[in-house]
This record gives C-alpha cells, structure tokens and sequence, in this order.
C-alpha cells in the first residue's frame, strides 16, 4: 500500500488518562501515528475515540499522559497549540459559523492574503470536485456542504498530521471518492491521518493500520491486512458477532395483502414534486437518494413541518388534512428527524423529558413523574440504552444511545407508521446492528416504517422495498432482491449525474 | 430592491430615518436645518459611544448591562481627580483606566468565572454604582474645571472636540472589526464559540477584549457626560446600558451574535436621538418621549421581521422552482433488472 520510508512518527500518546465525573473513559492509551501513514480507528459507543482525538487536538485536557505531535510535545491544551504543531481535527458534526461567508468559514484564522486564500479554496473545490459558492451565506449550507466545509478547513491548512472524525457520513458516495483520491494523495506526501469511521468497506480502501477501542483501552492494533471483519468487530463489541448480522427479510412475505397503513399520492411540497407510494402494516420502505434529494422535505411536509402544494395523504385509509406534528402524532405518524443535535434532542433536558416529547400533552395538566420513569426504563431495557439514569442529560450520551432515546421517544407515542430519517448516521456498528434489529422487530410487529438513509447499504439490508429520490423526484421503485445496493446507486446517480459536474 | 432592504437592516433603517426627518421637516418647518443636526449630533454623543461598546459585546454573543454604572463611576472619578487639581490629561487617564478595570472586571467574570454575561454584568450594574456612591458620599460632583467643559463646546467650526473622539472611534472600530483578523474574530467568536475554538481561535481572550473595550468606550461617554452637563449627579448614566442594546437592535446588530456594523450603530443611535428633538419641534411634551421610542422601536423591528420573511419565503420559491426547472429532463432512468419501476411523470413547467 504505502512505503514508509522514513517512519517519522507524526503522533505519540502516552499513557493518556482521562475520567469525567469519576467515570474512566480513557485508561492509559498509547498509539502512534507515522507520517503517510492512514490509520483507522475504530470503537463503540463511549469507547473513548472521540474524547481520545480531541486530547490530541488539544480540545480536552487529559489528566494524566503526554501528547507529542511531530516530535513536539504539546504543552497545554489548546487548540491554537496543536494546530502550531501541524494538527487538524475534522470533527463529525461540522462547526459552521452561519454568519459568514463560506470562504471566511474556510480560511478564519489563516494569515495568508485573502486573495490567495480565495484561490486555494477554489483549487481545493476542483481537486474534492465539488461545487460551493464561497460567497454563500453559510447558513444556507445543507449537512452535505457543511462537512464539505469542515473538511477544507483542514486541507486548506496545511496540516502534517490529520484528524478525519467520520468525514464521509454527510457525503454522496461520489464526493467521498473524492476525499479518498485527496486522502491517498495527501498520505503520499507524507502527511499522517487518523480516519474514524465506521464502515468498514472505506477502512479497508484507505487505512493500512487499525487500532480499536473500547471502554477506553485499546484492545486491538496492528496492521490492517492481518484482521478480517468478523474480528474487527468483535473486538469492539467483546462479543462475537458478524459483521452484518441482520438478515434480509424473506422474500415471500406478500405484503400485498395488508392493509395499506400510508398512502400518499401525487404529494408535492417545497423540494419535492408528485410522489406517491404506499406502506403496507409491517413493511420497510426505504426512501433512498442522494443528500439533497428532497426527502428530508418530503418527510417534514408529510409530519407537518412545512406546508405542503398539493396531493393527498391517507394514513390508515382515513385522509390527513390538517396536519400539524401533534395532529400526525395522534394520529399515528411519527418522525424520527434527521439532524438529532439540532431537531431531535433536548440536549440540556433529561432523558425521560426527551422521552415524552411526543407524548406530552397526553400526560395531563400535572406529568407525574413516577410514570415517566417507570415508561423511560421500560424502553432503557428494551433499546439497550447506556445510560447512568432517567434524570441525565441527553447532550451526554454517545449518538447510538441518543438515537435509541429518540427512538423511544418516538415509540412512546404508540405510531402506528414511522418515518426514520438517517437513524443511523453518527452511529457506530454495535450501536447500528441495535437500530436495525429493533426495526426489523417494529415492523414486524405492524409497523409501517418509511426508512430514509443515503447508505444504500443500509436501505438494501433493512427495506423490503425502496423508492428512490433523486432532485425532489421519483425516479424509481425497486422491490425484493432487485433491493441492492447498485441498483439503488444506478437510480439515485443516474437520474442526477447532470448536476454533479 | 426589495432583496436589497431585506438583506440590509442599515439601509431599511436609513430609509425610515430620512423619511421620518423629512416628515417631521414637513410638519415643523425649520427642523431641518444644520443647527438641528449639530444639537441631534451632540446629544448622541454618550450614547454613541456606550453602544459602540455595546456591540463589541454583543458581536461575541455576550452582553453588556453594566456599561451605565461603568459611565457614572468613570465619570466621577474623573471629576473627583479634576476637583482634587490635577490636571485634566492624567484625569482623564484615569477615567479611561477605570472604564478598563471595570470591563477587564466583566471579561473575566465573564471567561474564567464562567459566569453568565447578563448575570455577571447584573451583578456589576449594581456594584460598580455602589463604588461610584461610597465614592462621592452620595453627594454630586459639581463645580468642574472650565478645561473639561470646553471639551464640549462647539468651536468656530461647528462641533466639538467630543465629536471627533466619538467620530474617531467610530472609525477605528469600525475597521477594526471589519478589517483585520484579530477584529474579525469577534464575529466568530460570536456566530458559533465552537467552531472558533477548533479553528484554534483565542475564544475567551477575544471576550475579554470585548469587555474592556466596551468598558473603556463607556469611560469615554462618562467624559463625555461630564463635559456636557458640567457636574455628575448620583444617577448619571442610569438606565443607558438598555438604551444602548436598543440602538444596537435597531442598528442591525444580532442579540445572537455574529452579526452587526459599526453604520447600523450610527444610524440606530441618531435616530434614536433624533426622537427627542423632533418631539421639541412638534411641542409634544417631553414625557411622551418614552413612549414613543418605544413604539417606534417596536414597529421598526416588527416591519423589518415581516419584510425580511416575505423576501426570504420569494427567495426561496424561486429558488426550488428553478431546482424543478432544471432538471425536469431527467425522467430517462436507466433501464435495469429492476421489478416495478414508476417513472417521472413530467409536469411540463
């Protein structure tokens, strides 16, 4: 893969100790990174990875242990320090000032002209092949874009030593080959990168050494080549488990002959145009596309969200013409959104108020609090939520566990359709295997649920049947083993290559 | 035109302002006239300057309500040194210092205290007009040197030296946030602390600067103040600070952070003046004063906000009827081993 020539080391941890609250999350790590080298890192939730880079990056103080970057320690924490020294962290949920201009997102802090500044964000977007307006107001960025944002910052400086916090999870597949073109180009000279991710399938194309982690200790590392999946994973889950343990459904359900729970016809809103498509009781469909394809709209409009420009909506054969979120709730329609940070969670709030979120006003003038608790731990047990208790906050919590809260929340509502968007972005495989055994369990159970995901592996795993979105049209609909992943991707990419140059 | 205004809360501010002179001009003849202008001028001069300060606070996403107590306290001591007999400049240091100290005094409640800005700031509005009161005794200062109140006088040329201290700050504040990376980093610090401190920004030593600059301007209003009126009663400076959040609303600056010019300021704190004045012109007794800023602040805003959301729901109408517009040739999928397939209708648009 890559020669190592000089095997300068690029990052040193040692003995890295770091507690929050009295709770251990990092117990004395070591690791190295060598420049031109991509190294993978990977673990479950709350294994420490996050908390672990961001020591590195100076954004968090460990209690104990050194951090040496390009043979330099790094004295204090702080990231002006670490960035001094050559390092930049991507982080995964892009840090955008929606002020600014996106050029002055890219280059803040940078001391270089801003005429030259200018020309090298242009020559990066013709290298990720991408197209971004730079005088756009960064607030009008979609998540796409945002990442697309995050991850200049770090080219654009120059970095030796890179931090990439699941850089692709926002990204059409297209523009992640992009970034791994840059990423080998990058490892070529010389610069070293740690890369989080949890798909595998981009570990094994870029990564030549791998680390995991879990409860904070490293327990596997080595190079890359000498692990198959299967022992990836069981190193981060402790227990043995396969990499892709969730079994398409048979194909020989009918679900022709249930009864229709969703129908929408010729629906239309601000992003979207005529869709029409049925759920039937106990059916996946997913809803795939690029980002940007329209179905987060789709999905807002039909919980109320937006106001729709015509078509109809029947859901359990009875029309739903007035909606609000309250009117879909009640009704049986629940959304699980797609941004949890900014649209799902109350960060500050506890957990079981995150849970009733749906269901409040049905708690009477006085919530007792007793039922609360009593409803949050049923769902704790059967989501498998990690969590110290009802009362902590859910800004606290790892994202595969704040998505099983959301998830609650949205069960709590008794729906009988569900619309998941991205339920597992941010999330890492032990924590994914989780949300899609309870979606296979919700929905057969009755449930309709309408999947929207741009991981066409995912759609091709859990969806009996997809419908797939492209530049807020309909521009397909697959069934059973036509599922697949290339299928998909043949849609959704097709029908939008015109707008990709 | 209309996405011009939209998008400008300066300009839109402008337009109401010369519109609003050219009313009052119509109904009270003799309004406008340069002397009106030189009096509005003057009597902005305080609050010019305590919002400047303002709004560097505000910029960071903090904000600042202790900057009237700051005025008062500044103010006397720059009275007492000047009653003491000495002279004017190393008073007038003095006063500048203590405007310093006390905004350093916020910035670090503030940043190494972790104490909320408007609690910090509510703590030191009370605190920094009990120092001013010990101070004095609760006595007035009065009876200042004639050197301070010639500050104020307008001179053969028609305005004071008051004038050019404020106009200057203006100046150098206004390019100093606009033009240069360190002032730049106000804007980040305020639009998202986060991402400011990943890209490595000074997060909390951009605030502190925020705090004493706003500290300083506020001494600066307190000489200002002194000059003006010629002695310093207990209450000077009382209840400036909302006034001055109110000129930095009115002027465009977000309560939110990040956003806000140093124009708006001027614009928010002229017309906020100029109330006063035309009031004197069309004899409405000076207790409706209130009242009617108030009101017209309200309405303002109010139509600003409605403006803004019909532009921004056109804006964004046209934008995804041109995303439709666009690629409304793209029914041809391409065929595939694929079951039941539906196709794009095309709505021929």
């Amino acid at each position: 893969m890559e020669q190592n020539t000089t095997s300068r080391i690029a990052v040193r941890v040692a003995d890295i100790w770091k507690s929050y609250g009295g709770t251990p999350v990092l117990k004395g790590i070591n690791i190295e990174l060598l420049a031109g080298q991509v190294h993978a890192l990977l673990g479950g939730n709350g294994a420490g990875k996050s908390t672990l880079m961001k020591t590195i990056a100076g954004l968090v103080d460990a209690d104990q242990g050194t951090v040496e970057i390009n043979e330099q320690l790094l004295g204090k924490a702080s990231p002006s320090a670490a960035q001094a020294l050559g390092l930049y962290l991507v982080p995964q949920e892009a840090h955008i000032l929606p002020n600014q201009s996106v050029l002055e997102n890219i280059c803040l802090g940078l001391k270089a002209k801003p005429r030259a500044l200018r020309a090298e964000a242009e020559a990066l977007l013709r290298d990720l092949a991408v197209s971004l307006d730079l005088d756009a107001q960064a607030a009008t960025l979609e998540i796409a874009d945002r990442q697309i944002v995050e991850i200049m910052r770090g080219l654009i400086r120059k970095a030796s030593v890179l931090i990439l916090d699941e850089p692709t999870s926002a990204l059409t597949p297209h523009e992640a080959n992009a970034l791994f073109d840059r990423v080998r180009q990058l490892r070529a000279q010389g610069v070293g990168i740690f890369f989080i991710s949890h798909k595998l399938r981009e570990i094994r194309e870029i990564c030549s050494v791998i680390s995991v982690l879990r409860d904070g200790a490293i327990v596997l590392s080595g190079p890359l080549s000498e692990y198959d999946d299967n022992q990836i994973v069981e190193a981060m889950t402790k227990t043995v488990q396969s990499a892709q343990p969730v079994a398409r459904a048979a194909n020989d359900i009918d679900f022709g002959t249930r009864d229709v729970v969703l129908e929408i016809d010729r629906f239309s809103g601000e992003g979207f145009r005529d869709i029409s498509f049925n759920v039937r009781a106990g059916e996946i469909v997913g809803l795939a596309g690029v980002v940007g394809a329209g179905r987060s709209e789709l999905a807002e409009t039909l919980f109320g969200l937006r106001p729709a420009r015509g078509g109809n909506l029947n859901l359990l054969g009875t029309p739903l013409t007035k909606r609000s979120p309250r009117d879909c709730v009640d009704a049986g329609l629940v959304y699980l959104p797609e941004d949890r940070q900014q649209n799902g969670l109350f960060l500050e709030a506890s957990l079981a108020w995150n849970m009733s979120g749906y269901t409040m006003h049905r708690l009477g003038f006085f919530p007792k609090r007793k039922d609360e608790t009593s409803a949050f731990d049923a769902f704790r047990q059967s989501l498998g939520i990690k969590c110290e208790g009802e009362g902590q906050q859910a800004g606290r919590l790892s994202g595969g566990n704040q998505q099983k809260v959301l998830l609650a929340k949205c069960l709590a509502a008794d729906p009988r359709v569900l619309i998941l968007d991205e339920p597992t972005r941010g999330v890492d495989v032990a924590a994914r295997n989780d949300i899609y055994r309870l979606i296979r369990e919700l929905a057969a159970k009755g449930l309709g649920v309408v999947l929207i995901s741009s991981d066409f592996d995912e759609i091709e795993q859990l969806a009996d049947r997809v419908v797939v979105m492209a530049h807020g049209l309909q521009c397909g609909a697959l069934e059973h083993d036509a599922v697949t992943v290339d299928a998909i991707a043949h849609l959704a990419f097709e029908s939008g290559s015109h707008t990709d140059a | 035109m209309l996405d011009f205004f939209a998008r400008n809360r300066v300009a839109t501010l402008c337009a109401v302002t010369i519109l609003a002179f050219l009313l009052i001009g119509a109904a009270a003849p003799g309004y406008l006239s340069l002397s009106t202008a030189s009096v509005v001028m003057s009597n902005s001069l305080v609050l010019m300057s305590v919002a400047l300060g303002t709004m560097l606070v505000i910029l960071t996403r903090n904000i600042d309500v202790s900057s009237g107590s700051v005025l008062g306290l500044s103010a006397v001591v720059l009275g007492m040194m000047l009653n003491d007999g000495h002279s004017l400049g190393l008073a007038i240091a003095a006063c500048l210092l203590t405007g310093a100290i006390a905004g350093l005094i916020n910035g670090l409640l503030v940043t190494m205290l972790n104490v909320p800005s408007i609690i910090a700031t509510l703590g030191t509005l009370g605190l920094f007009r009990g120092v001013m009161l010990i101070m004095t005794g609760g006595n007035w200062i009065e009876e200042l040197p004639l050197s301070l109140k010639a500050l104020a006088d307008n001179g053969s040329v028609g305005f004071s030296v008051l004038t050019v201290i404020v106009i200057a700050s203006l100046i150098v504040v206004g390019l100093f946030v606009r033009q240069t990376r360190f002032g730049r980093y106000f804007y980040a610090v305020g639009d998202n602390r986060e991402a400011a401190r990943h890209l490595g920004i000074p997060v909390k030593l951009v605030q502190i600067a925020a705090f004493v600059a706003a500290g300083v301007l506020a001494s600066v209003a307190g000489m200002i103040f002194a000059a003006q009126i010629g002695f310093i009663p207990n209450q000077a400076g009382n209840g400036l600070e909302l006034k001055a959040i109110a000129a930095n609303v009115l002027g465009g600056v977000s309560l939110l952070g990040g956003s806000g010019t140093v124009p708006g300021i001027f614009v928010g704190v002229i017309f906020l003046t100029s109330i006063d004045s035309a009031l004197v012109f069309l004899k409405i007794p000076a207790f409706w004063n209130d009242f009617i800023a108030g009101a017209v602040l309200l309405l303002v805003l109010l139509l600003d906000g409605r403006v803004r959301m019909a532009v921004d729901r056109a804006i964004r109408a046209k934008r995804y009827a041109v995303h439709h517009h666009n690629h409304s040739d793209q029914s041809a999928a391409p065929g595939s081993d694929v079951l039941p397939k539906t196709r794009i209708q095309e709505a021929g648009k």
